[in-house]
């Protein structure tokens, strides 16, 4: 292949279409194995959130937990209301936890669902 | 067992002390602003990451070398994250989540490294991150949309006497979720590192236990092997959860109601 330019010098398609048809055949070749590439990377991606959507969920809802009954103790703290701030604040922040998880899954179906553009994520029907 | 210690590793020491606020000038009173070992690996992380794009984008080579490939690489990383999450207009806040990112992940890094520290194991480190997320979230909320912004609190569609219930639940949400980013991290650092001591410590324990023990000690050293390559990933990830919650919130500031 390395030879056949000059060998060929006289009629000028032959060297430019081969050389290009070469090209365009290791450029395929070159996607492809990037293709391949791709697919494992996406797989280490999907395999690596999958870990991390499960840390999201569970810190999410413990967190909201922790926050409302923090802030309840701290209102009761301050109003001398012991103990029903507290637990209003508890209940309530149960109910944002699971919000919270419910949030999140909408997230990971919508990426499932193939929808790329976050911009205009749907969020949960609330 | 000093050398056994699975917390020993997270020690705070003060290398020298820049100047001491407060306190009647006795030893351990006052706020002391010291320069730690803490304080020296957030400047390696830093400087590791800045220099590093510094020196390999210095040629700025329209075919980049190998080095610049991996800058470039980095940036086109962050930058589909931050598309993908907050939308083009997210990418104006680009500079602080790559800031963010390579921090987390340096730092994360580093900590696998022997004898360094993993600043992240600290929880002041991690809340510290996280409430700089938030203020910026709320303060560039308010500043695009005005008031507009507690339209976040205040879901669409929703009859009036409902909303006496949910927007406090909404309220909630949104205060966790510093709490949820910081505790993430920090958590799994801190937990991480612990069990890989442990499981380190075992083998010293075993092996001076005579011949049997030096047998024995085979499995936890199998297991400290595995930990590290799971700590790797653990790494990564948190580093990696960290902006993808970021730039979430930080779509939620650019366009509040849902």
């Amino acid at each position: 292949m390395a030879k056949s330019p000059q060998s060929q010098r006289p009629e000028p398609e032959g060297p430019a279409t081969s050389s290009t048809s070469d090209l365009a055949e290791r450029i395929a070749r070159a996607k492809k194995g990037s293709g391949a590439a791709q697919a494992a990377q996406s797989f280490r991606q999907r395999e690596l959130t999958g870990m991390g959507r499960a840390f999201r969920f569970a810190s999410e809802f413990v967190a909201a937990i922790i926050v409302g009954a923090l802030l309840g103790y701290g209102i009761d703290a301050l109003l001398g209301t012991k103990p029903w701030a507290m637990i209003v604040l508890l209940l309530l922040g149960f109910a944002a936890g699971v919000l919270n998880v419910m949030r999140a899954a909408a997230d990971v179906n919508a990426e499932a669902a193939g929808g790329t553009d976050a911009g205009i994520v749907p969020e949960d029907d609330d | 067992m000093a050398g056994t210690d699975p917390i020993h590793q997270f020690n705070i020491n003060t290398f020298f002390t820049f100047a001491t606020l407060g306190g009647d000038g006795t030893k351990g009173s006052g706020v002391e602003f010291a320069f730690t070992n803490s304080a020296l690996f957030m400047i390696l992380a830093i400087g590791l990451v800045g220099g590093y794009l510094i020196f390999s984008t210095r040629g700025r080579g329209l075919v980049p070398n190998r080095l610049q490939l991996v800058s470039e690489l980095s940036y086109e990383f962050v930058a589909n994250v931050v598309r993908n999450s907050a939308g083009t207009e997210g990418m104006r806040f680009f500079p602080f989540v790559f800031t963010l990112f390579s921090f987390l992940l340096i730092g994360n890094l580093f900590g696998i490294m022997p004898y360094f520290f993993t600043i992240t194991s600290h929880v002041i480190i991690c809340v510290a991150l996280a409430l700089l997320v938030m203020t910026i979230v709320i303060a560039y909320g308010f500043m695009r949309n005005g008031l507009g912004f507690l339209k976040l609190f205040v879901p669409s569609g929703i009859p009036g006497p409902i909303l006496i219930i949910v927007v406090p639940i909404e309220i909630l949400s949104f205060i966790s979720r510093p709490l949820s980013l910081s505790l993430r991290l920090f958590g799994n650092m801190l937990a991480g590192h612990i069990v890989l001591k442990v499981f380190a410590g075992f083998v010293v324990m075993l092996s001076s236990a005579g011949i049997i023990g030096i047998v024995g000690s085979v499995l936890p050293l199998g297991m400290t092997v595995a930990l590290t390559a799971l700590e790797l990933l653990v790494a990564g990830l948190q580093a990696f959860v960290f902006t993808i919650l970021t730039c979430v919130y930080l779509n939620d500031a650019i366009h509040p109601g849902h």
